[in-house]
């Protein structure tokens, strides 16, 4: 016990700490053990071997990532949140990269802990060393209390509280309870990065010693008075009255206040303060640091995509990185970056386009219905949904989408997924017609299906949940129409 | 049949205030199922202040939402209570989900804090409990109206109700859970109120039950009515059938 705690307190004293000869030899066991899983099961396509080999080599060593984290020197970031977490970790690498930093990332979004284990074991060497500079991991909202005892972030980045799949997370205030916890064991070196706009997230754990660095957007002239339809937290948290609001942008995201007890969006370290939309690529925004103002042309659209960017340029200013504050280097840096696979990711499949779209909770679907309306012509559209282990039993949160709004543009439309028959009767009382509606559960048949009802030249949307899509992309990638999701 | 159109005036309680599990869906289905027979809708919202004008009401609903929304909606309840507890009694068709079911009964006991008041117009008691039923469920309902029906659907609730002497259950399990996961009993009965832990939406994959409701809405305002139309239920017979596989009933 002794020795645990003061070679924890050589770590926090800034250097690497050296890992204790028995524990390496057992660690090295372990990580060998995990890297041969991970060959192997990549060579054996067991969708590119990303969570496997933590599992493997957590079981042999389960301390692995504490001994791993520990003697890196590596800054530590997590990334946690309901929505935009692949997307936010993607820009937040690439601005680091630019840097100069070497990053060390989940990128397939394997966010569960056996899927953070095997960053540690793909990264670190046999001697449990790690060359990244930055290991920066995407984890799951639910898993995010058994990742933190392990690994000391230096900064925690907690993006939206949305209502996902409660039969996994139980009520969103349970879920936020979580949360506080997770930003309660913080030290007080640590900086929380919180999205001010989300008024659950904004009041999480207000007395906890970690440094609080907010952000959120402040743009005159964008939003609405009114939230959504599927907006979650739109009660004052402390007193339980309507929250009004100055504007909404996203859901329940927004410049809020309560009119009963006067609490309000906490002041914005770092604020989008414009968003100009642009037609072909993502919109051109203002973000103001305590560093100066940085403006970027996203090259992703929706109001979705403004949030990721502003919690990525938020968690590099809280890590200060290497000029975060410079325009050229943030825009080229960002420039580059393409959808996160199944972010609307554009595909060609021979002559005719995929848009693929993970769609896993009503905030995502509507930001991507909303994004997928704004193209022009009548929409081919392929819907899927499985009951896994993954995306869940319950889709009661489909009728929470505004597929309505969908509808009227539909040109053709596919279903598929385990659950294809629910899709199916959401999809006919916003007013589908049942002629138009074709069922194929196979998802090789129905993507067959969807393609041939799209005429050459034309896109075709798919909105699907996390395996569907998963799957959908693995058919795509076997055609050879989309490389595989672990190069990425 | 009277040559002005029909009209089921639904009256929807706390929208906001309840509306965590697609629980929407109900309405939309009301609304769908009305218009594929030409009859109208007209739909009242009343979220907590507002006292809705319950004797124009044929159909109300009131849906499922966590302890600390159904502890402001238990406050305002008692505001609505009275003319509420008249339409029930004058026949009003009702469709009341988790939250909604419980504020029904004659009280709810949260693991923590101070038991909520409920309306009592049914004979049930529900307490929170250290345990979610989370699954899906099949319930088998006799409602006396020629025949037997199964209400499928999902459950997630860490409340338990228990019937008291004079109160009916709207069903008996056949998989899940249901009121208490001890008695076999889902859900609760009382004159036209239909009370279940069923969300999710329960009606689009149950339309047996979306349209018992409307003919008991249109009865109460119509009187001598003939029965529904008939709707080409190709969807709802596929979804329910899968819903009974998933709830391996």
């Amino acid at each position: 016990m002794r020795l645990v705690a003061s070679r924890r307190a050589a770590g926090s004293a800034g250097g690497p700490a050296p890992i204790p000869p028995p524990a390496r030899a057992r660690l090295a066991l372990a990580l060998a053990a995990g890297k041969a899983a991970s060959t192997s099961s990549r060579v054996l396509r067991f969708g590119g071997g990303t969570s496997f080999p933590g599992r493997l080599a957590r079981r042999i060593d389960p301390g692995l990532l504490r001994k791993v984290a520990d003697a890196s020197g590596a800054r530590k970031v997590i990334v946690t949140g309901s929505n935009g977490k692949t997307t936010t970790c993607r820009m937040l690498a690439t601005l680091a990269q630019a840097g100069g930093l070497k990053v060390a990332q989940n990128r397939s979004g394997s966010n569960l802990l056996q899927g953070v284990v095997s960053v540690a074991v793909r990264e670190a060497n046999l001697r449990g060393r790690m060359d990244a500079q930055m290991l920066l991991l995407e984890v799951d909202e639910a898993t995010v209390r058994l990742v933190t005892p392990e690994l000391a972030a230096d900064a925690l980045v907690i993006t939206n509280i949305f209502r996902d799949q409660l039969d996994r997370f139980g009520e969103l205030y349970t879920m936020a309870g979580g949360l506080a916890a997770v930003i309660e064991s913080l030290p007080a070196s640590a900086t929380v990065v919180l999205n001010a706009d989300d008024p659950l997230v904004a009041s999480l754990a207000p007395e906890a010693a970690a440094r609080r660095l907010y952000y959120g957007i402040r743009a005159a002239g964008t939003g609405t008075q009114v939230p959504e339809h599927a907006a979650d937290t739109i009660r004052c948290v402390h007193c339980q009255s309507d929250l009004s609001y100055r504007a909404v942008y996203l859901s329940h995201l927004g410049d809020y206040s309560c009119p009963e007890c006067g609490s309000a969006r906490p002041r914005l370290d770092v604020a989008v303060t414009a968003i100009q939309p642009t037609p072909d690529a993502g919109p051109e925004i203002k973000i103001e640091t305590p560093t100066g103002i940085l403006p970027l042309q996203l090259p992703l659209a929706g109001m979705h995509n403004v949030y990721n960017a502003a919690a990525a340029i938020a968690a590099a200013t809280a890590l200060k990185l290497p000029r975060p504050q410079d325009p050229q280097h943030a825009e080229r840096a960002m420039a580059g970056l393409r959808p996160a696979f199944g972010r609307m990711e554009q595909i060609q499949a021979g002559d005719r386009q995929v848009v693929l779209s993970f769609v896993k909770n009503p905030t995502a679907y509507n930001a991507t219905l909303r994004e997928v309306l704004r193209r022009p012509g009548g929409k081919h559209v392929l819907a899927a949904h499985s009951n896994t282990d993954i995306d869940g039993e319950d889709f009661s949160w489909l009728w929470d989408v505004d597929i309505e709004q969908l509808v009227p543009q539909l040109a053709s439309l596919v279903i598929s997924g385990t659950r294809a028959e629910e899709v199916a009767l959401r999809f006919k009382y916003a007013g589908a017609h049942t002629e138009m509606m074709r069922v194929h559960p196979s998802r090789a048949a129905a993507l067959d299906a969807a393609l041939e009802g799209t005429p050459p030249g034309e896109s075709l949307y798919i909105l699907a949940g996390y395996t569907p899509m998963r799957e959908f992309r693995g058919i795509m990638q076997r055609r050879g129409w989309v490389p595989p999701s672990w190069r990425e | 049949m009277t040559s002005t159109p029909l009209t089921v005036r639904i009256c929807h309680l706390y929208p906001r205030l309840f509306s965590v599990a697609g629980d929407r869906g109900n309405l939309f289905t009301l609304m769908q199922r009305c218009a594929w027979r030409g009859i109208r809708t007209s739909v009242t919202e009343a979220d907590t202040g507002v006292v809705p004008d319950f004797a124009e009401s044929d159909l109300i609903l009131i849906h499922g939402g966590q302890d600390r929304e159904m502890t402001e909606a238990a406050r305002d309840l008692t505001e609505k209570a009275g003319p509420l507890i008249d339409a029930i009694e004058e026949g009003a068709a009702v469709l009341a989900v988790c939250a909604g079911y419980q504020l029904l009964g004659r009280y709810y006991a949260p693991a923590a804090g101070p038991p909520l008041a409920g309306l009592g117009v049914l004979d049930v008691v529900s307490e929170g409990g250290q345990v979610r039923s989370i699954g899906h469920v099949a319930v088998e309902c006799d409602l006396g109206t020629g025949g037997k029906h199964v209400l499928t659907g999902f459950e997630n609730h860490s409340g338990r109700t228990y019937l008291g002497s004079s109160a009916e259950p709207l069903g008996r399990v056949i998989a899940g859970g249901g009121n208490n996961g001890e008695d076999g009993t889902e859900g609760a009965r009382y004159k036209e109120v239909y009370a279940t832990y069923l969300h999710g939406p329960v009606l689009p994959k149950n339309p047996w039950l979306a349209d018992l409701l409307i003919a008991r809405a249109l009865e109460r305002r119509y009187h001598d009515m003939g029965p529904l139309a008939t709707l080409p239920d190709r969807e709802e017979a596929q979804a329910q059938a899968a819903a009974r596989r998933l709830a391996r009933a």
